[in-house]
This record gives structure tokens, sequence and C-alpha cells, in this order.
């Protein structure tokens, strides 16, 4: 009864944490590596229906180590990478992690990725919510 | 009229082509001396830019975002220059590694040829990879703060075409497309050969 009362808060917890409709994630994509690459990125759209400002504040990943949050800036013709603490996607606004801009930057797993493989992230967000989402590995420009 | 006409267009010089992304400089500026090594362990020098054109892209490989980015665009632009009708031989594209310290030969010779198989690696100490990007306006410096064995690397993005005559020619800025760079290329390949 005991372990049966513990599922459920169990399982009501992770429907709360999970349950935000508000967010979408589209187009998740992580890009393939050369083989010797130590470092990996993965892009996607993050689109807020809500009222109110959306922060995702970690990402986590089976597939990965670690997952950083950062940006590439390019100023007077130099990039430099970013960490970012946080990113902010506004009220019914988006925000695109896109090559040259906001993305995930992850240490290459042992086992390569290559194109075909599918990874899952975890994004959770400064109000608790999590959103899961799939996302392909491409060999893309 | 018309006899001089034509005999005035022979005798005047070809203009500058007008390219729709990269800048060519007003004057070829040659490059001096370096020693690199290349991903097969072999030299790479001033000689290895003799009698080729080369596009050189400044960058490192544990960059996850603009450098993959950037290497993917030239393979596309090879792959536009393979289709051209005419081009005798294709430029070499050289990778030069601002991050010397972990990009070891063995390791650009899996990280090059996966972007094109023709795509050159290239690295060499500190004092002859500053010397390259000196002369070709490149600027690039480690993130202070950044973990000792895992750091950033800040770099130009500019991509370089050099003549062949080892002379740095023009420069590709961001954002790079590569139809245009390939059209560009093209142009000013035209234009080097009109004025030999």
């Amino acid at each position: 009864m005991k372990r049966t009362f513990l599922t459920l808060i169990l399982s009501t917890w992770s429907l709360l944490a999970t349950a935000d409709s508000t967010l979408q994630i589209e187009n998740a994509w992580v890009r393939e590596a050369p083989p010797s690459a130590h470092m990996m990125a993965a892009y996607m759209t993050l689109k807020n229906t809500g009222s109110g400002e959306a922060v995702l504040t970690q990402v986590d990943s089976p597939a990965f180590g670690h997952v950083m949050l950062h940006k590439s800036e390019v100023v007077d013709g130099v990039a430099r990478m970013i960490h970012q603490d946080e990113i902010v996607i506004p009220a019914q606004g988006s925000v695109e992690l896109k090559p040259g801009s906001f993305h995930l930057m992850m240490p290459a797993p042992e086992k390569r990725l290559v194109e075909g493989d599918r990874v899952d992230f975890i994004l959770t967000f400064s109000n608790g919510a999590t959103t899961r989402v799939q996302a392909d590995v491409r060999k893309k420009p | 009229m018309l006899l001089a006409a034509v005999l005035l267009a022979a005798c005047s010089e070809p203009l500058p082509p007008k390219l729709s992304q990269g800048t060519l400089l007003p004057s070829a500026k040659p490059v001096a001396a370096f020693q690199l090594t290349d991903h097969r362990g072999q030299p790479f020098t001033l000689e290895n830019l003799k009698d080729n054109w080369t596009f050189a892209f400044f960058g490192y490989t544990h960059c996850p975002d603009v450098c993959p980015t950037s290497m993917a665009m030239l393979a596309q632009v090879q792959r536009k220059l393979e289709q051209q009708d005419g081009l005798d031989k294709l430029p070499q594209v050289v990778f030069v590694s601002v991050d010397p310290e972990r990009d070891t030969a063995a390791l650009l010779s899996e990280y090059v040829p996966y972007f094109h198989a023709s795509f050159i690696g290239a690295s060499g100490d500190e004092q002859n990879t500053l010397n390259l990007s000196r002369q070709l306006g490149i600027l690039y410096g480690k993130v202070e703060g950044s973990a000792a064995d895992n750091y950033l690397i800040d770099h130009s993005t500019a991509i370089i075409l050099l003549d062949p005559d080892g002379a740095f020619r023009a420069v590709f800025g961001i954002p790079h497309e590569p139809d245009a760079i390939a059209n560009d290329f093209l142009a000013i390949k035209t234009y080097y050969e009109a004025t030999q």
C-alpha cells in the first residue's frame, strides 16, 4: 500500500513536472561530428505560447555526460563562444538555437553518433517544468 | 573608329571583378615563409601554396559550432567547383589550427578529410601559426578563465583566398554563402589569369 502510494506520488510529480503545453520544441537536431571531434552541438527551436516568459536553465541527455548552454557571437569578424546560464524565451515568442548563435554544447560520447541516430534531451525550465525532446543526428552544413 | 575602339579595348587592363561576398585586396599581398605540418605529417610551407589556389580557414577541432559550420560550407563550395566545366584544378582548402597544443596531425587526419577528402589540415608551433595568421589578418586567442584541458579559443571567421603565387588575394567575411564564394572565386581566377 505504502509502495503504491509512493508510486502514485512519483507519477503525479512526473506528470506535473512535464506538463507544460505552452512550450513547443521543434526541429531538434545534433550535428554529426568528425570521428576525432571532442565536442558536438545541438540545435532546436524553442516556442513559448504562454503569456509569461519561459527560462531554460538546464539540459540533460542520457547520450551525453554534460550539456552546456552556449552562444556563438561574432564581433568584428572574431567568433567567440559564451556560456549561458539561461536562455529566455519571451511570452508568445520563440528562440532558435542555430549554427552561429545559441546552441547546446556537449562532449562527444565514446560511441560516435552518426546520421540517423536519435538522442533524447530533457529541458528544464525555471518554473520546474521539464520537456523531453528527441533530436536527429544530421550531417548538415 | 571601330578599329580604334577594338585596339583600345585590347590594350586596356581588365577591370577587377565585382564580387558578391568576397573582398578583393587592391593589390595581392605576398606571404612570407612559414613552416606548418599537414595532417599526413608532411611539411606544409609557402611552397605548398605555389601553383594552387588556396582557401584557408583558421579554427580548432574542439570548436563545436562555428568551425564545423564553416568547414561544411567550404565542402559545399568545393562540390560546386567540382561541377564547374573548364576548371582545370580545384582550389586546395586548408584548415589551419589555432590550437596546436591539442590539434595533433593524428587528430587533424580524422577531422579534416571528414568534410571533404581533398581538404588539408595544418598546424605548427605558436610562432609559425602566429606568423601566418598575422600575415593574413587572422586573430585568435585562448579564452581566459576556461579550464586548462577544456579551453575555448576566440578566432576570426574569415576565409582567406591565396593565389597561385602564394599571395593573399581576397577575404570572405560572414555570412558565408557557398554559391557566392564559388562564383566569386571563379571571377577572381578569371581576372588573375587575364592580368598575368
